[in-house]
């Protein structure tokens, strides 16, 4: 079972388990990665272009990851609060929490597909 | 890569790697149709407007310009209010193109030929070397006026930069009013490689790959942007517009002199310092 996403450019090869990915944020034309540990990876691929990575690198790990609008990306086993009318989604690692926003129909859509899988 | 099969809204959400098309909530799918409605409605009806209309629009009308956003926007309007001067740098990396951003902040260039001005690091904030020395006869490439003065002419570089009073203006032409008004008023004009001029890149001929350097338009500052790669002049020209850069020229690259002074007083030093061999070396400088 592949656990990996490889992010590769002609000079920088980026190798990340997956699971310790929080969340990835659209910043232009570039990507930031958040590891768990609150270590921030900036890429040079626009965040369609890591959304593609994971479709095809990690087939076994669909679901894992969650596209939220036009610039994020979260792991949804790090999700630990939604507060639709804060438009506030908090993420959790073992040390740290991230407070991110996001529209509040995303957010409601989110808060149906966690409950929906329970 | 299939742009529209990534395309998502913000008030959706897509499972990655699930089949099922980005879940949408109800409520705002009606209110994205009833928005759709009213757009497409304001659509036809000015789409249609009557003849009285049409010549009723001024001719000195200004029209909307749509600007797409960069991500440096956000930093370098920061940077609006910091009240020191100094240069104020970023590292960044676009096109795989790893590269540096020096910004001399409340602080207006000029032009200096020769060594001497270097070595005044209790003033300086940045500099580098601006206009090309021929091999030939070593002297200026290019027109250079300095402080109104004109040193060289000559047109085999059609980009330019000119310093009037506090005013520089970076752009491409093969003849520009610029220099004679510089040798007019005092000010100072040189040529380099045009790279972009009006947010277009501008194709060169020199196709080898070196440390690039340009002098570039960026938000309404003026910002020299520096590659830590070798790079052709037309990668780099096209990272410059990938960033944002409306007009921009090259300066000397390689190991040409530069030399910077951060916020918070620290002098830093780049490129071959030694020997100083050439009499007509220019540098633009920013100082106190």
């Amino acid at each position: 079972m592949k656990t990996h996403l490889v992010i590769s450019t002609s000079n920088e090869l980026l190798r990340v388990a997956a699971m310790h990915i929080v969340y990835i944020s659209s910043d232009g034309n570039y990507s930031n990665l958040l590891m768990s540990g609150g270590e921030i990876r900036m890429v040079t691929f626009q965040l369609g272009q890591i959304e593609e990575m994971i479709n095809k690198q990690l087939p076994e790990m669909r679901s894992t990851f969650i596209r939220i609008g036009r610039s994020l990306i979260i792991n949804i086993n790090q999700v630990y609060h939604i507060n639709i009318s804060r438009q506030q989604l908090v993420l959790h690692d073992r040390d740290n929490t991230y407070t991110l926003s996001a529209s509040k129909e995303a957010l409601k859509a989110l808060k149906e597909h966690i409950e929906k899988n329970i | 890569m299939n742009p529209n099969k990534y395309d998502i809204q913000d008030t959706e959400i897509r499972i990655i790697g699930g089949s099922q098309p980005p879940q949408r909530n109800k409520k705002g799918w009606w209110l994205l149709a009833g928005i759709v409605a009213i757009v497409l409605l304001l659509i036809i009806i000015l789409c249609l407007p009557s003849k009285s209309e049409q010549e009723e629009i001024g001719v000195f009308e200004q029209p909307i310009t749509i600007v797409n956003p960069h991500p440096l926007r956000a930093w370098l309007q920061s940077l609006d209010t910091i009240q020191q001067i100094g240069t104020v740098i970023k590292d960044t990396v676009v096109n795989d193109i790893p590269m540096r951003i020096y910004v001399p902040l409340n602080t207006t260039p000029r032009l200096e030929v020769g060594y001497k001005c270097i070595d005044d690091t209790l003033h300086n904030i940045l500099l580098f070397q601006a206009a090309d020395v021929r091999a030939d006869n070593k002297k200026i490439v290019g027109a250079f006026v300095l402080r109104g003065k004109p040193l060289s002419w000559g047109l085999s570089k059609k980009g330019y930069c000119s310093i009037i009073g506090d005013q520089v203006t970076i752009g491409v032409a093969d003849n520009s009013p610029l220099f004679e008004q510089a040798t007019e008023v005092g000010g100072y004009f040189f040529r380099q490689y045009p790279l972009v001029s009006n947010g277009v890149l501008v194709e060169n001929e020199l196709k080898s790959q070196s440390t690039r350097r340009g002098l570039c338009e960026l938000e309404g500052r003026v910002v020299v942007v520096e590659t830590f790669s070798s790079e052709s002049l037309h990668d780099f020209a096209q990272a410059l517009v990938d960033i944002g850069t409306a007009n921009a020229i090259y300066l000397v690259g390689s190991s040409a002199i530069g030399w910077h002074r951060t916020i918070d007083g620290r002098g830093v030093a780049s490129g071959q310092w030694e020997p100083r061999i050439y009499k007509n070396v220019s540098f633009i400088v920013w100082s106190l």
